[in-house]
């Protein structure tokens, strides 16, 4: 699969869909003011904040793939391990364990690249991946606690950086959003900023 | 205020059986050196143990003269501390909950323990070690009634009257305590225990009785013997701790006491309730009764969320414990949608599975040469599974009306969890490649109170998938328009103000 996997979403993604930063662009264009005004007027736009659906950006299968060869490494080496000391096979079932782990890894990366999409849109927080088990989650914008950035190692030599948004639920209170550009996680972290403070007079629980 | 001065022996008591250990090493050590004389060596043995005794009675003297708290206008100030000073100020309108509790001699004294619990952090605020029982009642009362006069500064709702004594809304009657000992005897420990006879039995069974011929006999004797142990035994666990089950009314929240041996009396503070779930397995359900938890949450700031679970009805008729949930939250009636018909397959094809697996391993232990049995016995199993199926699929459903999401889930279990829409946290639908292959899709409504642990979140499993779009959609929606109403003053709940 290409980097110009399509966005589903509507139609501004389909040519230019080089990365999922095009998408930011457009609505920073489209957006000239910027969100600095908005918190001395109340009334948010909240029509103007809503993006398209978004895809991540194509590096992070690096950083995927790169988790995936080091299970794939664990995976090799125990059953390698294992087949030389204790079974005395010789080396090659580890060697076949860690190709088919790694086989297994990188086709499961490139599928899970291919399902991420996210949203945002009037009131709450739209994410879909998935491999296996397809899920799609809706956080709602009242619901956020607070909203963070994060950027690892791996993450910042790929020039990366991902968004985590918590909530106060029990089962997933914290939605991590990978492989997002540092300009457009923050851009996304200030977006989600304004819209759930124009939410959050409320007991968010 | 000081603790009760009774405190002090019950104190010793505890402390000195608490290190009792300790105190007899001590003892022994000290009377082993005495040279051999018996009488020498426990005279030396009594006075190390005298000594330890004191030492304890000193510290609890100058635990109970320095512990002091204090109800001032807007916090609950506790001093404490022999050696390193402790000052807590504790506002009340932080305080969740104040429990009670006693055991037997405590309330053969008079003392009760009191707790105060906020909603930050997992452990307990502050634990007063022992008061008098009048005035741990009224402590209870009193932080009730500032805390509602607390809020009551900060906004203009509609206050129910704070009466002096709240209404009683339930009080278990013997017969329902009856059934409750019956009911609740554990379903889930029954296999398990039947595991752990099937490889410990027999060689128990030989070396209780030998020579027998008839041990086909006493296996399945031993089996129902235990079962009926383990029932009575969990009956009679849940008889003590639910004994005299009282739920009142009270102001802004719902007081319970219950207990035997150990008084137990809490408070649900109603603005935090989160869900409610009606809990019913097989025995309560065929004999109509049921039992009502409620989930509450605490939030504080910064403190992410801790969530808690009460039983507010530990049995009831089931009528009546619908008829509670609708005086806790106004749910309209509702009916199930069940999941469509491909679901039943679906559990059909997964029974399969297991039951040909166990008829492999039933076949796969013949192939040893010393056993024999006619493992083709077990593919009666297969005539079970369509029933297990239908029965899976029968006790499922979802109902969405305008203010609540309600889903039902279990057979052997049943449980009802109804969430108001202004609770709901996220939404999150998901398809397993399984559920893909016939078109279903599982909605799960996740809330601040639900305790993931156990697995009693609400979910609408196994749903058309385009229903189950349109269900998330429309939860999120209806959460939007039930904290648009609530905002406007004057309408919906009374409890609708940030804590």
């Amino acid at each position: 699969m290409t980097d110009a996997d399509p966005p589903t979403g509507p139609a501004d993604g389909g040519a230019e869909a080089q990365s999922g930063r095009s998408d930011a662009e457009n609505q920073e264009r489209s957006q000239p003011d910027g969100t600095d005004e908005r918190d001395n007027d109340p009334p948010v736009d909240r029509a103007a904040l809503r993006t398209d659906v978004r895809t991540i950006e194509a590096r992070v299968r690096w950083k995927w793939l790169l988790s995936a060869l080091f299970a794939a490494a664990v995976a090799g080496v125990v059953i390698g391990a294992l087949s030389v000391f204790a079974l005395e096979w010789g080396p090659l079932p580890g060697v076949g364990a860690f190709l088919v782990v790694a086989l297994l890894g990188g086709l499961h990366v490139v599928l899970l690249y291919r399902s991420w999409e996210y949203q945002v849109r009037e009131d709450a927080l739209y994410l879909q991946r998935g491999v296996i088990t397809h899920v799609t989650s809706a956080i709602p914008f009242v619901r956020v606690q607070h909203i963070d950035t994060s950027r690892g190692p791996i993450e910042r030599a790929l020039s990366l950086s991902s968004l985590v948004v918590y909530t106060a639920g029990s089962r997933g209170a914290d939605v991590t959003i990978p492989g997002l550009t540092p300009a457009e996680a923050e851009e996304l972290q200030d977006r989600l900023k304004v819209l759930a403070k124009d939410t959050a007079d409320e007991d968010a629980v | 205020m000081r603790l009760d001065p009774l405190s002090i022996p019950y104190r010793i008591a505890e402390n000195s059986v608490r290190i009792g250990g300790a105190i007899v090493l001590a003892g022994v050590a000290g009377s082993g050196g005495s040279g051999g004389s018996f009488l020498q060596g426990a005279l030396i043995f009594v006075g190390i143990a005298a000594v330890g005794v004191a030492l304890v009675a000193g510290w609890e003297v100058a635990y109970h003269r320095r512990f002091r708290y204090d109800l001032t206008e807007d916090t609950f100030d506790i001093h404490s501390g022999v050696l390193s000073r402790r000052d807590r100020e504790i506002p009340y309108h932080r305080i969740q909950n104040v429990d009670l509790r006693q055991n037997v001699i405590q309330r053969v004294l008079g003392i009760a323990e009191v707790r105060l619990e906020t909603a930050g952090g997992g452990q307990t605020e502050a634990q007063l070690q022992y008061v008098n029982r009048k005035e741990a009642s009224r402590l209870q009362e009193e932080v009730a009634r500032r805390k509602r006069d607390d809020s009551e500064d900060t906004e203009s709702e509609q206050q129910p009257p704070a009466g002096a004594t709240g209404e009683t809304l339930f009080a278990i009657t013997p017969r329902e305590l009856g059934i409750l000992g019956i009911v609740s005897m554990d379903l889930r420990l029954v296999p398990l225990l039947l595991g752990a006879l099937s490889v410990f039995g027999p060689s128990m069974i030989t070396e209780v009785v030998p020579d027998t011929d008839q041990l086909f006999l006493i296996g399945p004797l031993v089996g129902i013997g235990a079962i009926v142990a383990t029932a009575v035994l969990s009956g009679i666990i849940s008889v003590l701790r639910y004994y005299d089950f009282q739920l009142h009314r009270r102001g802004e929240e719902y007081r319970y006491e219950r207990g035997l041996l150990q008084r137990f009396s809490g408070s649900i503070p109603i603005e935090k309730v989160q869900t409610l779930s009606i809990r019913e397995n097989v025995l309560a359900r065929w004999l109509g009764y049921a039992s009502l938890t409620i989930e509450t949450a605490g939030y504080s700031p910064g403190q992410g969320s801790g969530a808690r679970s009460q039983a507010a009805i530990p049995i009831a008729d089931r009528d009546r414990v619908l008829e509670l949930a609708r005086s806790i939250e106004p749910i309209e009636t509702f009916t199930f949608e069940r999941p469509p018909k491909r679901a039943r397959q679906r559990y059909a094809a997964r029974y399969l599975i297991v039951v040909g697996v166990l008829i492999a391993g039933a076949y796969a232990t013949t192939l040893h040469p010393d056993v024999s049995w006619p493992w083709y016995l077990t593919a009666l199993l297969v005539g079970m599974v369509p029933v297990a199926a239908h029965l899976k699929w029968r006790h499922r459903g979802y109902y969405l009306g305008e203010e609540y999401v309600i889903t039902r889930n279990g057979f052997w279990s049943q449980r009802i969890t109804i969430v108001p829409a202004y609770r709901v946290q996220t939404v999150v639908s998901s398809r397993t490649i399984f559920q893909r292959r016939r078109r279903l899709a599982s909605v799960v409504i996740d809330t601040a109170g639900s305790s993931s642990l156990s697995g009693d979140d609400a979910v609408a499993a196994d749903i058309d998938d385009e229903t189950a779009e349109a269900l998330r959609e429309d939860v999120a929606d209806r959460l939007q328009a039930a904290l648009t109403s609530r905002r406007r003053p004057g309408d919906g709940h009374p409890d609708s103000q940030p804590a």
